[in-house]
């Protein structure tokens, strides 16, 4: 959807139930009403689907619903109580986990910190290493260094040019004094999924080293089985999936089953009331909690439908943008979701090239939560990028309200601004070799 | 969004000369000079190519691979030097371009670099006689 377009007529069937945060015609307050800017950043976040927003608008301004969830001396909290186990219900139904391994947090950087710290301090006495890749987010990577800081050791994988990981590696690199290994899921800036169920089994046999999977960007991108999978913890995200931003969950199995003959335990980060199994302590945040199991529960049920559409979509863009010549995409085309395209313009400077589609388009140069640093993405160079392509990278984040016409407006800013740049810079290049096209 | 972000980083003259830029391009034939600084691989290349006649800058052309400050002050160097006089030194000084760009701190040193190819451009090309 082209923002603050509201006449458009080309938008997705599963526009309708959002919120239009960018559409004039809502009357909102936001600043990109009038906008001409096409979305694709839906990586970083995604707007808040309408039927969300509305549930929980309703909760927050409810008579009856606004009690501590948490109180059960009278219906108030029994309310809305009943309100945060219907959406641990949701969530649960949606990855293929049950209600009772849900967590709730404040997002999935506190999910991955709940998982990573909590492990490493339960089982501190059984030993002090960690595997994890080079790609992680950062948070998952940051609380890594701060282990390192603290005195546990860090393996940190190296992904094969396509951002894949080996299960083999894990296997190789898992010690008798290993507790765990945090390999994501899908990775939030090249879209590869990695192995996980395989990487599941070398744990389980490992028999000490249990498996955290960051999935934040996985839920209605790809089939996410939280049991299936064998996966001891995953870190999920509430805005990602068209829910409230402020809201994640981290999944805790409960499965004694497998070699190890117990499940996972933590030591938790806060303490307090002893909410959330004493895992997570505070009161929870009963309208946000509501939106996240709205969200997943809407994801879960269109997801097969969007996934189709989106590929197609990601195929156009593709297209559209491997015609311009001199470009690479960035992670393996055969191993992802079609919900994120990263691409690295050739002969072009990063930062002008940024500037030069700002205007037009809302992407991103690698992941969001590092593009205000203004370093080359880490996850490109750890593929083997050059730092000069890791810059001229863009992250595409396509989702329910991108339409054919954002993807056609893309490729015609895209083809200009390179071209222009280009010439600028008296570059001519060659056209490189892509790195696959999917489809 | 609107470009609000985009207004912040880049004033109103660098967006105007990064989005428009004259003079790019190259010169060849008799009377040309051309001096190039910086390298691509680091991110910031800058060239010009200056055609003189009679003692005075007849025509300016700039080629260069870098962020919108540098491009933008580039073309605004280029568009100001014609009909001068051939100098080594800039239409500005750094420190007064840097204040009319709007450029951080951090990216002084690629002003230096346009610096660097003004002077190996006309350099050689003070003394031209053609």
């Amino acid at each position: 959807m082209t923002a603050g377009s509201p006449g458009s007529t080309d938008t997705a069937v599963t526009n309708q139930g959002l919120a239009s945060p960018m559409s004039a015609s809502q009357g909102s307050a936001n600043t990109a009403a009038a906008s001409p800017v096409v979305y694709l950043d839906h990586a970083s976040t995604t707007p808040v689907d309408a039927r969300v927003a509305a549930r929980m608008a309703e909760v927050l301004n409810s008579a009856t619903e606004f009690g501590n969830p948490a109180a059960a001396s009278h219906d108030y909290g029994g309310i809305a109580g009943s309100l945060v186990e219907q959406a641990r219900c949701q969530v649960a139904a949606a990855v293929g986990a049950t209600s009772s391994e849900v967590v709730w947090t404040s997002g999935a950087t506190e999910a991955n910190n709940l998982a990573l710290f909590g492990v490493a301090h339960y089982y501190r006495e059984r030993g002090r290493h960690i595997v994890t890749s080079r790609t992680e987010h950062k948070a998952v990577l940051d609380p890594c260094r701060e282990l390192q800081r603290r005195g546990w050791q860090i393996t940190y994988l190296v992904p094969d040019r396509d951002g894949l990981i080996d299960p083999g590696q894990v296997a190789a690199a898992l010690r008798t004094d290993t507790v765990l290994v945090s390999i994501m899921h899908v990775n939030n800036e090249i879209g590869v999924v990695q192995d996980v169920s395989a990487i599941a089994a070398i744990c389980a046999r490992h028999g000490s080293a249990w498996l955290h999977v960051d999935a934040a960007q996985s839920v209605g991108k790809c089939p996410v089985d939280f049991a299936g999978l064998g996966v001891d913890l995953m870190s999920l995200s509430g805005h990602k999936v068209y829910g409230p931003k402020g809201v994640g969950a981290l999944l805790v199995s409960e499965r004694k089953d497998g070699p190890r003959g117990a499940h996972v335990q933590l030591a938790p980060l806060l303490y307090g009331g002893g909410q959330e199994r004493a895992l997570r302590a505070g009161t929870l945040a009963t309208h946000q909690v509501v939106g996240m199991g709205l969200a997943f529960d809407l994801a879960a049920s269109t997801s097969s439908v969007e996934t189709a559409r989106i590929a197609c979509l990601q195929r156009r863009l593709w297209q559209g943008l491997a015609a311009i010549g001199g470009v690479l995409r960035n992670g393996s085309a055969t191993h992802s979701v079609p919900h994120l395209l990263n691409v690295s313009f050739d002969g072009v400077e990063g930062e002008s090239l940024l500037a030069a589609v700002r205007p037009h388009l809302a992407v991103s140069t690698g992941s969001a939560c590092n593009s205000s640093l203004g370093e080359p993405s880490y996850v490109l160079r750890a593929l083997g990028r050059s730092e000069r392509l890791s810059e001229s990278s863009l992250r595409f984040g396509l989702g329910r309200t991108t339409t054919e016409r954002d993807i056609d407006t893309a490729i015609a800013v895209l083809s200009q601004a390179v071209s222009r740049l280009r010439e600028i810079a008296g570059t001519r290049p060659e056209k490189v070799p892509n790195l696959g096209t999917p489809g | 969004m609107n470009g609000n972000e985009s207004r912040r980083r880049y004033n109103e003259l660098t967006r105007r000369y990064f989005e428009s830029p004259g003079s790019v391009g190259e010169l060849s034939g008799p009377g040309v000079f051309r001096g190039a600084a910086g390298s691509r691989d680091q991110g910031t290349w800058v060239q010009f190519d200056l055609l003189a006649e009679s003692g005075r800058l007849r025509a300016v052309r700039f080629l260069a691979f870098a962020c919108p400050h540098t491009i933008a002050v580039s073309a605004w160097i280029a568009e100001q030097s014609v009909g001068r006089a051939v100098s080594a030194t800039l239409p500005e000084s750094v420190q007064d371009l840097r204040n009319r760009f709007a450029v951080p701190i951090e990216k002084m040193g690629r002003l230096l670099i346009i610096e660097d190819a003004w002077r190996a451009a006309a350099a050689p090309a003070i003394d031209y006689q053609g």
